[in-house]
């Protein structure tokens, strides 16, 4: 029998690791709702903005912390220039041009990191890396905590851009009604460039923050990838908010059912959750009708 | 069958066909006299790969099912192959076929809950379904788990029973049988009417359903076929390398997304576009990785990124492939089974 104190363990844990996968999943959520685009590279940009922290704590010693803007910025940059060059020319094409055309993005991110890089794993040490707390039997590592804190920062910021800003406002329109907000004098294609830029840049914050904690490799991108497409399935298609919550509940999904199989088959559970949903609730949990 | 096969062979495209099987029968002995192992292998490569392309191609260029889950057939026939071979001894001339078929069973249990997903929900599907196959067959024990399992040399007398050769110059015939076999099989089918009703289905689900065409049970067809062939590819790969391991066979990058990627560089609108698109596109994978990586192993991953940028150059220049840019080109007769790229 697992006693009670391990399973408050894992939901702590899930939520702390949920809370970064929300952060890839609302990225992806972004895009998917602005643009109607499905992002198969999304993981592969978190990579990137992992691999950012690790290079600048690695050759610049900055501390991951601080380098959050600037695997935000380098990877909003790239993702700016991926809508330009890309996205833009696939947006009306057939769907199967669409899923090759980012899928083609994803092998030469992945894989061109991977050559650049060497397939290694990689791992950043920071000074607070084994610095626990504990609150009766629940221990909570640091990094973890740290990572959540960004996350719900992120979040919050995300919430009040989207709410308050004028491009937030604008990208709202866009992802509403296209041609409307095109005729209320809206640059949708900037719009486009921003929300591609935005949608990647929050994912590689999560990268970021895992590279806190875990290890770090090109192909890291993959799993993220997946969990990512699951927390927007989830929490409903194109619904960035729905996509934070569902991030946490897979999380603790996740690590949560570790206990009670094999901790190699928790992925397994988490897939088999992800088609069950699809085939139930397309739209998902917090997601409106769609067509 | 023989009326299709004379409706088929007759016609210029008729005879290219014939010239072309004339070159892929004799190349393999060219190769084993020249001593070019390398070559040899690209050729198996690229038929087992056309093998497998155009059974993705029925689901997707004809029934618009776009499938990263053909590993799961791959894997599972390559699998089944294997266990047949070393825990009961059944001669892999036996084992591809049963390989195929309960690939194909497995392409039919998994078509129920899928084909009630459509367009890209069916696709991401597909992936996940790829990663739980890996996961599974990871952590079982029967099959090897993580390491995998691998068939013992067998001595010389037995060579023909196992299908055990040096080098790949005798299994490109047995490709080249079972891409027959495949042509023979899928050629009449996509000319009947269940063709028909398959692209019916791809251009507008609901308008054929309206027909009284039933669109699940005719997806259903064309996932069997796709699953068999793509399982006894799964075979050819078992009986060439003697080793399967879940992290090879159930791979979505090098597995599911290169035969994609074979299919859509060949063009999916046509039927033999699959093969061109393998043929042209599996050597230079392979030319990259075997010469270029291998020189400079510390650019491992240059071939993938090879891949990509291909990939993308399609996707965006040529999204019909390279058989309907060439028909578009006025280069060749225009088959009836192709048209125009479908819109969303």
């Amino acid at each position: 029998m697992i006693g009670l104190d391990y399973v408050a363990n894992a939901v702590v844990s899930g939520i702390l690791i949920g809370s970064v996968y929300s952060l890839v999943g609302m990225g992806l959520a972004l895009i998917w709702g602005i643009m109607d685009v499905i992002n198969f590279a999304q993981g592969d940009y978190m990579m990137l903005g992992a691999f950012v922290t690790y290079w600048a704590f690695t050759l610049a010693g900055v501390d991951p912390l601080l380098s959050v803007p600037l695997s935000f910025l380098v990877t909003f940059a790239l993702g700016v220039l991926t809508q330009r060059v890309v996205i833009e020319r696939v947006l009306d094409a057939p769907m199967v041009s669409q899923i090759t055309a980012t899928f083609a993005v994803l092998l030469m991110i992945r894989y061109g990191a991977e050559a650049a890089f060497g397939p290694y794993t990689k791992r950043i040490y920071v000074p607070y890396a084994d610095v626990i707390y504990r609150f009766g039997t629940v221990s909570l590592q640091l990094p973890r905590l740290i990572a959540f804190s960004v996350s719900l920062g992120v979040a919050v910021a995300f919430y009040v851009f989207l709410k308050t800003t004028y491009t937030g406002v604008a990208l709202r329109a866009v992802s509403q009604n296209r041609m409307a907000a095109y005729l209320m004098g809206i640059n949708v294609r900037k719009m486009y460039w921003i929300a591609f830029g935005i949608g990647v840049g929050i994912s590689a914050v999560g990268g970021t923050l895992v590279a806190t904690f875990l290890p770090i490799h090109p192909e890291m991108g993959g799993f993220y990838a997946l969990i990512a497409f699951i927390v927007v399935v989830f929490g409903g298609f194109g619904s960035v908010f729905g996509a934070y919550i569902s991030g946490i509940i897979i999380g603790v999904t996740e690590s949560v059912s570790a206990l009670f199989i094999s901790p190699s088959l928790k992925d397994v559970v988490a897939f088999l959750l992800f088609i069950a949903i699809i085939l139930v609730k397309p739209t998902g949990l917090f997601g409106t009708e769609q067509r | 069958m023989l009326q299709f096969m004379r409706e088929g062979l007759s016609g210029r495209n008729g005879q290219y066909f014939v010239i072309v099987a004339a070159v892929m029968l004799v190349a393999p002995l060219i190769f084993w006299k020249l001593d070019l192992p390398f070559a040899a292998n690209a050729m198996l490569l690229c038929l087992m790969f056309s093998i497998m392309a155009m059974a993705w191609n029925l689901l997707e260029g004809y029934t618009g099912q776009l499938s990263f889950g053909h590993a799961v057939f791959f894997g599972v026939g390559a699998y089944t192959t294997m266990i047949l071979m070393l825990y009961y001894g059944v001669t892999p001339w036996v084992g591809v076929f049963v390989g195929g078929l309960v690939a194909a069973l497995v392409g039919l249990a998994l078509g129920v809950p899928l084909f009630r997903l459509r367009s890209h929900w069916f696709a991401l599907a597909t992936i996940a379904v790829g990663e739980i196959f890996k996961l599974i067959f990871i952590s079982w024990d029967y099959v090897g788990g993580s390491a995998g399992l691998q068939s013992p040399i067998v001595p010389e007398e037995q060579k023909l029973y196992y299908l055990q050769y040096a080098g790949s110059y005798v299994y490109i015939y047995l490709a080249l049988g079972l891409l027959g076999l495949e042509l023979l099989v899928l050629y009449p089918l996509v000319k009947s009417r269940i063709g028909y009703y398959l692209q019916a289905i791809r251009e507008d689900e609901d308008a054929a359903m309206s027909l009284g065409i039933n669109p699940f049970k005719y997806k259903m067809v064309a996932m069997f076929f796709s699953a068999l062939f793509t399982g006894i590819g799964g075979g050819i790969y078992t009986v060439r390398f003697r080793f399967v391991d879940p992290f090879a066979v159930f791979d979505l990058i090098s597995v599911s997304v290169y035969i994609t990627i074979a299919g859509i560089l060949g063009g999916i609108y046509s039927f033999i576009g699959p093969i061109v698109g393998s043929f042209v596109f599996v050597p230079i994978s392979e030319y990259v990785r075997v010469y270029i990586v291998s020189r400079f192993p510390r650019f491992y991953g240059l071939h993938v990124f090879v891949l990509g940028v291909i990939l993308l150059a399609i996707s965006l220049l040529a999204p019909e492939g390279i058989m309907g840019w060439l028909e578009k080109r006025g280069y060749l007769m225009k088959g009836r089974e192709t048209g125009e790229v479908r819109k969303e």
